[in-house]
């Protein structure tokens, strides 16, 4: 009954795109770290990168520090993050933890790339 | 004056789970799957889901030190209009220094002042109406009530 968390990354002109599956939980930390390393090889100087969450189906506290891992660290090298794709009960834990006072939120991937 | 008698509680389930990383899956399942029908919208359904989910991984984790042979066990109670859900292990004394105890900060988290982990606690006591621990010896239990007709928690949406 559990999936495994999946990454594929793409590069678009000054970003990068992270479309996430699965379950983002503790046991996704080599995955996200590692499509984050392949979306700076592909795309150097990105700005911008897209955590997109559509295909996600659960999210828990350790999944969230690993959210807030990889916003510390785009951070650091003053990249944006954006996310789409959440459920409306993600959202919420988004609004709560203050994860979307940092990380723009959009209804899906479309609307996201289109406002890069 | 005529006095109204509420229902007794009414025990919906009961079960036990190995203390294995991964489990609080089954938790949720199934405790979704018990309430379904007594009314809770599906935004505080959902809630109560990852309530359910965060204080079993803390009793697998914490309480039980990730030992499938020591059960976390877990409790469907249905009360008037409240459910709750009660997960015990036998981590008594164990809790006390999960360090999971201070208010998560995210500017703090993002600047490297907090660990970036520590959102369970947080997030069980904003999803759930009321949350209460008890500890007995080693016993150690976290109460989860949600109330099937709304609360506080709503008019934040």
């Amino acid at each position: 009954m559990t999936s495994a968390c999946e990454a594929t990354t793409r590069a678009l002109p000054g970003a990068a795109v992270i479309e996430l599956s699965g379950e983002v939980d503790g046991s996704a930390a080599t995955v996200l770290t590692a499509a984050y390393e392949q979306a700076l090889t592909a795309s150097p100087e990105m700005s911008t990168v897209v955590l997109d969450f559509a295909a996600v189906d659960y999210i828990n506290s350790t999944g969230i520090a690993l959210i807030v891992s990889v916003l510390a660290r785009a951070r650091a090298e003053r990249r944006k993050v954006v996310a789409s794709g959440l459920s409306p009960h993600y959202r919420e834990i988004f609004d709560i933890t203050r994860l979307s006072d940092f990380i723009e939120l959009f209804p899906d991937l479309d609307r996201a790339v289109s406002q890069l | 004056m005529t006095r109204v008698a509420r229902p007794a509680p009414r025990r919906l389930d009961a079960f036990t789970l190995p203390s294995e990383p991964g489990n609080e899956r089954l938790a949720l399942a199934r405790v979704a799957g018990t309430v379904k029908d007594l009314g809770l919208p599906a935004q505080r359904l959902e809630r109560l889901k990852t309530a359910v989910a965060e204080a079993t991984m803390n009793a697998i984790e914490h309480g039980n030190g990730n030992r499938p042979e020591i059960p976390v066990e877990v409790e469907v109670i249905q009360n008037g209009d409240e459910i709750i859900v009660a997960i015990s292990d036998r981590g008594g004394e164990l809790h006390a220094d999960t360090g999971d105890h201070d208010e998560p900060n995210l500017v703090k988290k993002l600047d490297g002042d907090q660990s970036p982990r520590g959102w369970g606690l947080f997030l069980i006591r904003n999803m759930v109406d009321a949350m209460d621990v008890t500890t007995d010896g080693q016993r150690h239990t976290i109460r989860l009530t949600m109330r099937t007709g709304g609360a506080a928690h709503d008019k934040r949406m």
